[in-house]
């Protein structure tokens, strides 16, 4: 009896192999997307989707034609829709392989379709199951399509190109490193606002063939933010108000400043390093308060001002402290006083230190912030001119 | 009763397999919706109620040194009114297989095969958990051992995969909700214990020197249970934030779906379901073992050998019923399930020790 049990139960087990097949998809036939568009359809109430498809034959890691393959490594397509999943399922209708949505790069947004609000954007990729969680996603005024089919000069896959950006994007912090990730969990935040990225299209780059016209290809520039509030987009951050802000929410530690010199109309550049940011929240008549110490260390990475940086040392730590608390306070006046958008994470601090009075406050959080008192101190020290002597500009 | 034994490190591999998948797993978006950023402290206080139950549990069979809940429910009711106990026993693990089946089925559907039919998430778990069944306790226990090194790798690898991301502000401030909150999520994570308890309340015989020591083992497994299981809590709420766990059905998919090591390795989720199989089919096990040990009490029989099979079949009806439907699904994990399984699991064993006090002259008798 026990040996009949146990073919049964072998086969039965034998069985289950044949259902490996259930849901398989050839990588030959699935249609890998590493970047997509969204903007606003042509009709009112549409969504327009574009997508980036890798074609793997050209893609094999150089920018040439391969034999066989037609010498552009993606293949960019557009669909409209009622929403974006219709819109995904249009794109079906002429995409010969299936959407495949797991390597996805890049999301990014047309200003107008983000003024209009991103909950359908932020619902659907995160209820797929497929797109990673470390997608970047970015805001930009220009046509996401053409964003998303820009080739750069030396990534083969745009969508690779821009993710490569946002990699490195700490040393130029002039950007949030905003993904899928951080937009949900600022979006479904009781206190803080959603930030994200700001794609440009500029004519940067410059033609091997035709070097002359210089700056006449477009190149896909990282820097800026798109600012939002109750799910809608409602402006942007500059770079230089980006900056600031990056000290906040991703505890920016290094970057670099031009001052003036003070001894003539030339130029010095400070590498500002251990940027430490520290937010000391208060409640005083029923008002929050807050005070913003700024620290940092910098060193002189380039000196046109012809003199001994010993001398002009407190200056050029003056200057440094000015421009930086001057990046604060612009980002603080563009969040209080036009945007009214608590991107900096303040009412976190706030209610972390105030529970109780969080109670009272939060749910008019915005006007609060947009009244709270906000003292910026920065404190910088210029520790070293780096590989010279302080004497070496004379 | 028999020769089988099970070491006391195999007992505690066990109570951990039996709790960790469905309280990493679904519970904790659960208690994300109820304390928000506390949920750690609920399933830190639902450690606490468990092992004071395990305990308790413990003293009813340190009375009965070798007899289960339904050999000591005999003893003590007789033959017709101990069958009590093993149809609330029965009731019990039928009951637990809807939240078993919820955690099994969806983390591999909704993540990893969407157009699989459910049937054959259902079959194919019956009949590996039967199969485990039918090889014995003994092997089910070994098995254990292997998914507590699984559980311990799982582990390694979110920590790995999610302390860049840790921002210690979302678990802040601490009790915002007030304590109450805190205590009524705890309710879940004690549905967790449950399961643990109410599998204790039939293997424990087995488990050496049971009765010297099943109740110091039985509360150190509900304590490590409680550690695994904190780990995750700490890295749900200060990773994704509670309030993107409490959105979740599968809440530890989605912090798996956010791990990476740096950008080289950017998705490892398959790696981690591989990890967490082990633990879900021992559970399944266990649900078809108290279900089947149950039924053969039920109906007189010595062997559970004969009610593997129907046992499956009850177990999978009711399942495909829950499973199937999402809302029905939710509804009786949040609504219906800790109102069943911490009752039964908490009140059992103090009606059992209250009797097993009484009429401590049956317990004897029959000892």
């Amino acid at each position: 009896m026990t040996r009949k049990i146990l073919i049964l139960f072998s086969s039965l087990a034998a069985l289950m192999t044949c259902v490996s097949c259930v849901g398989q998809r050839q990588i030959n036939e699935l249609a890998i997307v590493t970047a997509v568009g969204i903007e606003n359809g042509q009709k009112p109430g549409t969504i327009r989707l574009s997508a980036q498809i890798i074609r793997p034959s050209d893609a094999r890691g150089q920018t040439g034609a391969p034999s066989g393959g037609t010498g552009q490594p993606i293949y960019s397509a557009l669909a409209e829709g009622q929403t974006i999943f219709d819109a995904i399922r249009n794109l079906g209708r002429f995409v010969s392989r299936r959407v495949y949505w797991a390597h996805n790069f890049l999301i990014v947004m047309q200003e107008d379709y983000a003024r209009n609000g991103i909950e359908d954007m932020v619902d659907f990729f995160t209820r797929n199951h497929e797109l990673r969680m470390n997608t970047r996603v970015a805001v930009t005024s220009d046509s996401p399509a053409e964003v998303i089919s820009t080739i750069t000069g030396l990534e083969v896959v745009p969508g690779q190109a821009v993710d490569n950006l946002f990699q490195d994007n700490e040393i130029v912090g002039q950007a949030p490193s905003s993904d899928m990730m951080n937009l949900e969990e600022a979006y479904l935040s009781r206190s803080s606002e959603p930030i994200l990225a700001r794609l440009t299209l500029v004519s940067r780059g410059i033609s091997n063939k035709k070097p002359q016209e210089h700056g006449s290809l477009k190149q896909v520039e990282l820097a800026g933010a798109a600012v939002f509030k109750e799910g809608r987009m409602v402006g942007w951050l500059s770079p230089e108000e980006t900056r600031g802000l990056l000290f906040f929410t991703e505890r920016l530690e290094s970057g670099i400043e031009v001052v003036g010199c003070p001894n003539s109309g030339n130029k010095l550049s400070l590498e500002f390093r251990d940027a430490r940011l520290k937010v000391k929240p208060s409640y005083r008549n029923e008002r929050p308060e807050f005070r913003i110490e700024l620290r940092a260390k910098a060193d002189v990475v380039e000196s046109g001002c012809g003199t001994n940086i010993a001398k002009i040392r407190p200056d050029i730590e003056r200057a440094l402290e000015e421009r930086l608390k001057g990046e604060i306070e612009a980002l603080l006046r563009k969040a209080q006083r036009e945007y009214h958008s608590d991107v900096l994470k303040l009412a976190d601090v706030f209610r972390n230190k105030f529970p109780a009075e969080w109670r009272k406050i939060g749910d008019r959080w915005s006007s609060a912030f947009s009244e709270a008192r906000v003292d910026v101190a920065v404190k910088a020290n210029v520790k070293s001119v780096v590989l010279k002597s302080e004497e070496s500009s004379q | 009763m028999t020769k089988l034994r099970i070491s006391n490190g195999m007992f505690i591999s066990m109570i951990v397999n039996m709790i960790f998948v469905k309280s990493i797993g679904v519970t904790q978006g659960t208690l994300a919706r109820i304390a928000g950023q506390d949920m750690w402290l609920a399933t830190l206080l639902g450690t606490l109620q468990g092992m004071l139950f395990m305990y308790v549990a413990y003293l009813v069979m340190k009375r009965a040194p070798g007899m289960n809940f339904l050999a000591i429910g005999e003893a003590l009711l007789g033959n017709w009114l101990g069958k009590i106990v093993a149809l609330v026993v029965l009731t019990f693990f039928i009951a637990s297989s809807g939240p078993i089946m919820i955690t099994f089925v969806y983390h591999l559907q909704d993540y990893f095969l969407p157009e699989a039919p459910l049937s054959l998430f259902l079959v194919s778990s019956l009949l590996v958990g039967a199969l485990g069944c039918f090889y014995g306790l003994e092997v089910v226990a070994r098995l254990a051992l292997l998914g507590m090194l699984f559980i311990f790798l799982l582990n390694v690898l979110i920590i790995i995969g999610s302390t860049q991301e840790f921002d210690i502000r979302n678990l802040l401030p601490v009790l915002e909700q007030g304590f109450p909150s805190a205590a009524e999520a705890s309710l879940h994570y004690d549905a967790d214990c449950a399961m643990a308890i109410m599998m204790a309340a039939i293997v424990m015989p087995f488990v050496n020197n049971a009765d010297k020591h099943g109740g110091k083992v039985g509360m150190t497994g509900l304590a490590a249970t409680g550690m695994v299981t904190l780990i995750w809590a700490l890295l749900e709420g200060a990773v994704l934030s509670a309030e993107v766990t409490s959105r979740y059905t599968v809440s530890c998919m989605k912090l798996a779906r956010n791990a990476h090591i740096g950008d080289f390795m950017q998705r490892y989720e398959m790696i981690m379901i591989a990890l967490y199989s082990i633990p879900v089919l021992f559970e399944i096990m266990i649900c078809i073992y108290g279900t089947s040990v149950s039924m053969s009490k039920l109906f007189g029989m010595r062997s559970n050998r004969w009610m593997i099979v129907p046992a499956c079949l009850l177990i999978g009806g009711f399942s495909y019923r829950i499973v199937g439907d999402h809302f029905r699904a939710m509804q009786y994990l949040e609504k219906v399930w800790p109102y069943i399984a911490v009752p039964i699991a908490f009140g059992l064993p103090v009606v059992m020790l209250g009797l097993a006090v009484i009429l401590r002259g049956r317990l004897r008798q029959a000892g």
